[in-house]
């Protein structure tokens, strides 16, 4: 493998990464209730036809749940998770309807801030490109998802964020066997 | 007057099961291409809406873009753009299956191949399933480095041109010699990044492109060089997609007055057709050149004072002025704009599912008004502006829409003597519906 960009990255420890459980007894002052009830009752999922239930029309996906789905993705150079790396964090996932303006639509926007462990990683894009994937891979087609990297964290950010907010280029990467061969590694550690 | 609004006439079916990118009318049958991300293209009738073939085994990837030749007798011609790098063009005999008139038996009864004159060089590259035994695969155009975006072919039919993301927009010359020969005519490098679209003028050898730079430029061949005559740095965001105005295009509510359609073809006789840019900073723009200083052409400059053609000569700069920002409609990238022929309506697509029209409507009318400015002599020039005629929200339901084009109705005769249109739209899940405006 070539040289490594950052040979000493700061790592958190996994047993200190937020986690619905103990996010919901401790850090309740952060984020306050307002995400956590709504989080879905499992019965709704199994009664799932389509009956005109409110509690259907709740959002059944929240932000730590998208973290959970990213936070395991490996990091490309280091044998390290994006979590352990805090290059994704559960404060920098936000979601939101996609059409303000239309109460009915069912589209929401998942936005990641990504923070690169150093400011010229030339990886961004690649693990930029990991989470876009892993979510739209796992999320309903209902979310629009926005990976983009955090404003000052990256020398080129505007570029990287170009990039992965272009769907052509998306769907090109994603027939590109050797890139694919790099995100398939990446997710090899997620569940 | 009810409001008016689009309504769903059909699906185009079976759809792809995979993202279709755009779909393509044919300029004079009832059919349609559809380009999918599944490698194949899918040709439906409009008359039916039912899927007439598929066309396999050309690409080794996403089939991006799809365009049909014009002006071709007896013979429908399809160039298709992958993101394996590659052009292809397909031929195919219209005699195949036409039972009844109007190509609405096209492709349904292919056994009848009889009349095929097969002396045509085959790579052998298409598969020859039974069902597409009818296309052929001429020939593969091969010259870009990386996806292929768009490709468009000419007025005339002689030129096609393609783009790519590596940044270069070649133009084709289709030598018609009977042996599929094509032969590059230019290799335009000038953009900063993918170029996501060309689109030719409706009359002229003129191209427009658009792309990752945020730039839309327009083409020209000046004595036997092709090149950039203008530059046009607006939009914020890619621009995605452009499409031209009809030569004769007159706004619709001018439609009952004569003189009021007279002085507008006059006033826009010197700049020619629009063009009309979609992109990701959610705008639809309308651009129009300035008429150029009387009889100042740079072609007619550059030869009077015979300045050596490796010179480009500046006279042949246009210059683009923003002509209009059509309302805003769209909270996400719009991937795709159409300007219709015939109505002079534009449609625009985009991430967010919507589809809107747009009208362009008279503001003043100059033969009652009150003549303010009477410093000048001539008639004070007509005003437009544009106005959405209608919204359609999450059109392909949750999914995005990436491309729309018009067509001439076709499942029922037009009774009037102004043909009907339809639009057909492209969503990410392969779904593919045809609308009609209800006015």
């Amino acid at each position: 493998m070539a040289e490594m960009q950052n040979s000493n990255p700061t790592i958190l420890n996994v047993a200190d990464l937020p986690t619905r459980s103990r996010a919901a007894e401790k850090t309740s002052g952060n984020y306050g209730s307002g995400i956590f009830a709504a989080v879905p009752n499992p019965s709704d999922f199994l009664s799932s036809d389509s009956e005109g239930d409110e509690d259907l029309l709740e959002e059944p996906i929240d932000e730590q749940e998208i973290y959970d789905l990213i936070k395991s993705i490996s990091d490309p150079e280091h044998p390290l998770s994006l979590g352990e790396l805090a290059v994704v964090s559960l404060p920098d996932i936000s979601i939101t309807p996609t059409l303000p303006n239309v109460p009915e639509s069912p589209l929401q926007t998942v936005t990641i801030l990504i923070t690169p462990t150093i400011t010229h990683c030339s990886l961004a894009t690649v693990i930029g490109l990991g989470v876009r994937v892993r979510l739209e891979q796992s999320l309903p087609p209902r979310f629009r998802v926005d990976v983009r990297i955090k404003e000052g964290t990256h020398s080129t950010g505007d570029e990287v964020n170009k990039q992965l907010g272009d769907k052509e280029r998306v769907a090109a990467a994603l027939e590109n066997g050797a890139l694919m061969q790099v995100i398939a590694k990446m997710m090899e550690t997620c569940q | 007057m009810a409001q008016p609004s689009l309504t769903l006439l059909s699906d185009l079916t079976p759809p792809s099961l995979e993202r279709a990118w755009l779909t393509a009318p044919h300029p004079t049958l009832p059919i349609v291409a559809t380009c999918s991300s599944d490698k194949t293209v899918r040709v439906y009738s409009l008359t039916n809406f039912k899927l007439l073939s598929t066309i396999t085994g050309g690409h080794k990837r996403s089939v991006r873009t799809a365009a049909w030749k014009p002006h071709v007798q007896g013979e429908s011609v399809l160039a298709t753009g992958s993101f394996d790098a590659t052009v292809g063009v397909w031929r195919r005999w219209d005699s195949y299956g036409r039972a009844e008139g109007g190509g609405a038996g096209w492709a349904l009864n292919s056994s009848d191949n009889a009349s095929a004159p097969n002396g045509e060089t085959d790579d052998g590259l298409a598969s020859h399933n039974d069902d597409d035994e009818e296309w052929r695969f001429a020939v593969l155009l091969d010259g870009h480095d990386s996806e292929v975006k768009s490709v468009s072919w000419s007025a005339s039919g002689m030129l096609l041109a393609t783009c790519a993301r590596d940044k270069s927009i070649w133009i084709w010359e289709d030598l018609d010699d009977g042996d599929n020969n094509f032969e590059t005519v230019a290799v335009m490098q000038e953009h900063g990044g993918d170029v996501k679209c060309v689109a030719w003028h409706p009359a002229e050898d003129c191209l427009a492109s658009g792309g990752y730079d945020d730039t839309i430029r327009v083409w020209r061949e000046d004595l036997d060089d092709w090149g950039q005559v203008a530059c046009i740095k607006a939009h914020s965001g890619t621009v995605w997609f452009l499409d031209w105005e009809g030569v004769d295009n007159v706004p619709s509510p001018m439609h009952g007055s004569a003189e009021l359609a007279s002085q507008w073809r006059e006033q826009r006789a010197l700049s020619g057709p629009r063009l009309v840019s979609c992109s990701d900073d959610r705008t639809v723009r309308v651009w129009r050149r300035l008429p150029k200083e009387s009889g100042q052409s740079g072609l007619n400059a550059s030869a009077a004072t015979g300045i050596p053609s490796i010179i480009r000569p500046t006279g042949s700069d246009e210059t683009w002025e923003e002509d209009a920002v059509l309302p805003h409609a769209h909270e996400l990238a719009v991937y795709a704009v159409a300007w219709s022929r015939r109505s002079g309506l534009v449609a625009s697509v985009g991430a967010d599912g919507r589809i809107v029209l747009y009208e362009e409507r008279v503001v003043n009318h100059p033969a009652d008004s009150d003549a303010m400015d009477t410093e000048l002599a001539e008639k004070p020039s007509i005003q437009t502006e544009w106005a959405v005629l209608a919204v359609v929200d999450g059109a392909h339901g949750i999914y995005e829409i990436n491309h729309a084009a018009w067509a001439k109705r076709a499942d029922r005769g037009s009774a009037e003597d102004e043909e009907e249109e339809v639009l057909v739209t492209t969503a990410d899940d392969g779904s593919v519906k045809v609308w009609t405006l209800q006015r």
